[in-house]
């Protein structure tokens, strides 16, 4: 509490104090598993708190997107399979998803290998530079494309897949003939998948290479087979908004103050709402990852956090949490959006799970 | 706790009980039988003149798993129009079209619905299918687990596995999946579709496996037979949609080869090309051979008019359908070398020639096939229109002059061209409390729901009796779950948990250890990872009591 020890019986006193003090807080990070998400909710009500997660201005540029078109999209079973162009938007996919290259990019078997001959577009300037790197056989071609120029180039694509007058030439960094050999292989894909991690995509308006990208993708199905496969899962982001999802009938950030609900990303943004000063209290949940930190804020702030995080500011409380599938067990909702996973506890510790600190929290609040 | 319900007019068609007054007693969530007069009743409820029926069951209505929740997450703003506040018992949460799953608890519990089945779980999304269904407060639930476009299955067939081979996967599944029934869609074509295939016929060979869906659908629902599963094969067939699929609805009849087969939405795979536009209706034709055919039930999956959020497994089917999305966006995903999905907005308009036929093409379905027992009122919620429409739904079924008086507000076209302003009948309260109640509860093998006898679940509605039949059926004047009072006036009273129920077929282990070498090669997680103990069930459904039901294998 403020920087000293204390007991977690006193830290969950103090923790409902802070709480219960409050008229409009705020629940952010939201960095845990379905169990502690559904607690989360439970408080969220009963405080009447907007509730938002910690990377979701990533998650945003994809939801637009979604929600203004919609998106023809695959899941991992289906890129192990089946296949045989893969389209690397950005440079995340290699440094935050490590495994997405052992087991999808370059699978040791897969179903339909008869009729599998993967190739490989990299449309990255960092990840070009490694295009020799890529374990597995696939045949590769590097499109040095800077993600500033990203949109700019999936609207060349666009127009050279429909066969719109255009002139490759003014796409600064490409080669034309590259670009037409990246034409040839979507046209010539059987089941081509482009997958980009949206966190990666730090541009102005991002929607709108991601707009481009569904619009690819549709073109492209119109004669043949082809799908999206946005990479994330990070800090639990999925399982948060799918639980938020299905309890609230909309995603986050999502506002239960007055005794109803209300989905606005601008109004109940944590940026927005916490830079505009429209909190009185911020409970910061982050059982996954040590790194997320709360944000800057003078209010009152509580954290359920692990307990090797290392916070620059002393908050009102701090309480260590568990985090599932090390002290806990849980399940999470994997990047692909289909599958959840049972996380196993693999150590024994005093640690309370997110939901059993809300659970204590919710009981003092009674 | 002794509750007692006194003088109500009971129907239990489950007991062949129609409008007998009499009064019930519920002790411990369970029906009793007549107490001694010694006894002391706890809580007496005054059910004086009003009907009681046993909670109405859906057996087909997309609760809970990946696609819905990907429907929330498409339209936020047709689900913001009816965002439901919070009362003392139940939490603030939207409605709409693709209603959280608070507000799809809360509304059936309020509208006399004590059982809920989500009709299209696909095994590699069980997990979160049960989730969603956990949270989905007061009613029972369960699921049918998809087969049908995984690889492993097609893979099988393609290279003759023989029958018991099937059944083992089949049971399998059960297991791991935590599953009530199995369902098929669009036999073979969610996965043909991913080999850019569009459409696939009862009698065409799939273009990788060259397997026929006329044999998934045979090995299917003799599988599910044999493993003496209760629910019959739940199947939504080939072509949905298509003008002339009543063709291939016959031929997927036939394709079941006698095995019980229950076909679903069938008004949606019950089209002619006959007129001017090649659109009609081919109720008839569908009717007479259900009605020759004993081993045949269906749901009917009734078009409403308004906004709706369509969210199927047939992938191939809601990609050719995304050109008619109101609003204009759709979500199709194939998933997992298991299934597909597809969710696609959509307005139903009664000034348009196609709705207003669908329109009238369910409601002949209703009056033309005879037999109570083996049709069921559903309208496919969310893909026909919402549940929160069953009692206007029930209004046209009892009241013949209600819906002529819809029929001459439709396209004008559509109108002629139905039967329905020649159909006369008119459904009883007897016959609703049949296809409501009694029947989903014997043809889902749930011995202890659908029924007043002592023993069954106190799951039961009292009705205040009204001229108009709509009125009666939203808002109930007391609904009992487990014994308890849930709600009254059509208003949320308490907020409790269902059941979960699944079936458990003996099968041969011996099929693990394929699996276990198939799941490791090919798919992503291990075959451990991938099925669902009990243990779990109990965490993620959060169930007042995981039933199992029991299956005689035959």
């Amino acid at each position: 509490m403020q920087g000293e020890d204390a007991s977690a019986e006193a830290a969950l006193d103090a923790a409902a104090r802070v709480l219960a003090r409050a008229r409009r807080p705020f629940i952010g990070g939201l960095g845990t598993d379905v169990a502690g998400m559904r607690a989360t909710l439970v408080l969220a009500r009963r405080l009447g708190a907007v509730v938002d997660h910690a990377g979701a201005a990533a998650k945003y540029r994809n939801l637009h997107v979604l929600q203004e078109a919609g998106w023809i999209t695959t899941t991992f079973a289906e890129v192990k399979n089946r296949a045989d162009l893969l389209v690397l938007i950005g440079d995340g996919w290699r440094h935050r998803f490590p495994r997405f290259v052992e087991r999808l990019v370059a699978p040791s078997e897969s179903l339909f290998a008869d009729r599998l001959v993967r190739r490989i577009i990299l449309l990255d300037a960092a990840a070009a530079g490694a295009a020799g790197a890529l374990p597995g056989a696939a045949e590769r071609l590097a499109l040095a494309v800077p993600v500033p120029a990203l949109p700019a180039t999936l609207a060349m694509l666009n127009a050279l897949l429909d066969e719109r007058p255009v002139e490759p030439a003014r796409l600064a960094g490409v080669a034309p003939e590259k670009l037409a050999q990246a034409i040839e292989w979507l046209r010539a894909a059987r089941y081509g998948v482009v997958a980009w991690a949206a966190a990666d995509l730090e541009l102005a308006h991002a929607e709108l290479a991601l707009q481009a990208l569904s619009r690819l993708v549709a073109a492209l199905n119109r004669s043949g087979r082809f799908a999206a496969l946005p990479l994330a899962g990070t800090d639990g982001d999925i399982t948060a908004n799918a639980v938020q999802t299905w309890q609230g009938g909309m995603p986050y950030p999502a506002s239960y103050a007055n005794g109803t609900i209300d989905f606005d990303p601008h109004r109940y943004g944590m940026p927005n709402v916490l830079g505009r000063g429209e909190a009185d209290c911020l409970l910061w949940i982050s059982s996954l990852a040590r790194d997320r930190l709360p944000p800057a804020t003078a209010v009152p702030t509580v954290v359920l956090g692990r307990a090797d995080m290392a916070l620059a500011d002393e908050p009102a409380v701090f309480l260590p949490v568990a985090t599932p599938g090390i002290d806990a067990p849980g399940h999470l909702l994997r990047s692909d959006k289909v599958v959840s996973l049972r996380l196993p506890q693999l150590r024994d510790g005093a640690l309370l799970s997110v939901a059993r600190a809300i659970e204590a929290l919710l009981a003092r609040l009674a | 706790m002794l509750v007692k319900l006194t003088a109500a007019r009971v129907i239990d068609p489950a007991h062949d009980v129609n409008d007998v007054v009499r009064d019930l007693y519920a002790r411990d969530g369970r029906i009793v039988a007549a107490p001694g007069a010694s006894e002391r009743v706890d809580r007496e409820y005054d059910a004086a003149g009003m009907i009681a029926m046993a909670g109405a069951i859906d057996l087909h209505t997309h609760i809970g798993g990946g696609k819905v929740n990907l429907a929330r997450a498409l339209v936020p703003d047709l689900n913001r129009r009816e965002i439901l506040r919070a009362t003392a018992v139940a939490s603030a949460c939207a409605g709409g079209p693709a209603p959280s799953t608070l507000a799809a608890g809360y509304r059936y519990a309020a509208m006399g619905y004590t059982a809920c089945f989500e009709p299209a779980m696909l095994p590699s999304n069980a997990r979160q299918a049960h989730m969603e269904m956990g949270d989905t407060p007061i009613v029972d639930r369960g699921a049918y687990a998809l087969l049908g476009n995984d690889d492993f299955l097609l893979r099988s067939l393609a290279v003759g596995a023989d029958q018991r081979a099937i059944n083992d996967y089949v049971a399998w599944t059960l297991h791991a999946a935590q599953a009530l029934g199995i369902k098929v869609v669009n036999a073979g074509g969610i996965s043909a579709f991913k080999f850019n295939a569009r459409t696939l016929d009862v009698d065409e060979p799939h273009p990788h496996y060259r397997v026929s869906p006329r044999r998934v659908i045979a090995s299917l629902a003799r599988a599910v037979h044999e493993l003496g599963v209760p629910h019959p094969l739940h199947v939504h067939a080939s072509n949905l949609g298509v003008p002339g699929n009543a063709d291939s609805t016959l031929a997927t009849i036939a394709a079941a080869e006698g095995f019980p087969i229950h076909l679903t939405h069938l008004q949606f795979h019950s089209y002619g090309t006959e007129g001017e536009r090649k659109f009609s209706s081919a109720a008839l034709r569908i009717a007479e051979a259900v009605n020759a055919a004993p081993n045949v039930s269906l749901d009917v999956g009734q078009v409403i008019f308004g906004q709706t959020v369509t969210a199927s497994g047939d992938s191939p089917l809601q990609y050719r359908n995304a050109r008619h999305a109101s609003p204009r966006k759709s979500v199709i995903m194939d998933i997992e070398c298991d299934a597909g999905c597809g969710v696609v907005p959509f307005r139903y308009r009664d000034r348009d020639f196609v709705n207003a036929l669908q329109w009238a093409i369910g409601l002949e379905l209703f009056l033309l096939v005879r037999d109570p027992w083996r049709i069921f009122l559903t309208t496919d919620h969310p893909n026909g229109g919402p549940f929160t429409s069953y009692p206007h739904l029930i209004k046209l079924l009892m009241r013949r002059e209600f819906r002529n008086e819809k029929l001459a507000a439709i396209h004008p076209e559509a109108a002629a061209m139905s039967a329905l302003k020649d159909i006369a009948r008119e459904y009883s309260l007897y016959e609703i409390a049949i296809m409501t109640r009694a029947a989903p509860a014997r043809i889902l093998g749930l011995a202890d729901r659908g029924h007043l006898g002592a023993g069954a679940a106190a799951d039961i509605v009292v009705y205040a009796p009204h001229d108009d039949p709509e009125i009666m059926f939203a808002a109930p004047r007391y609904v009992f779950k487990d014994g308890e009072l849930v709600a009254e006036r059509g208003e949320v009273k308490q907020v409790t948990r269902g059941s979960v129920h699944t079936v458990k077929p003996e099968f041969d282990r011996g099929i693990e250890r394929q699996l276990a070498g198939y799941f490791a090669r090919y798919q992503t997680m291990s075959l451990e990872s991938f099925g669902i103990g009990a243990d779990e069930l109990a965490e993620l459904s959060l169930a007042r009591e995981l039933i199992t039901h029991a299956c005689r294998s035959r």
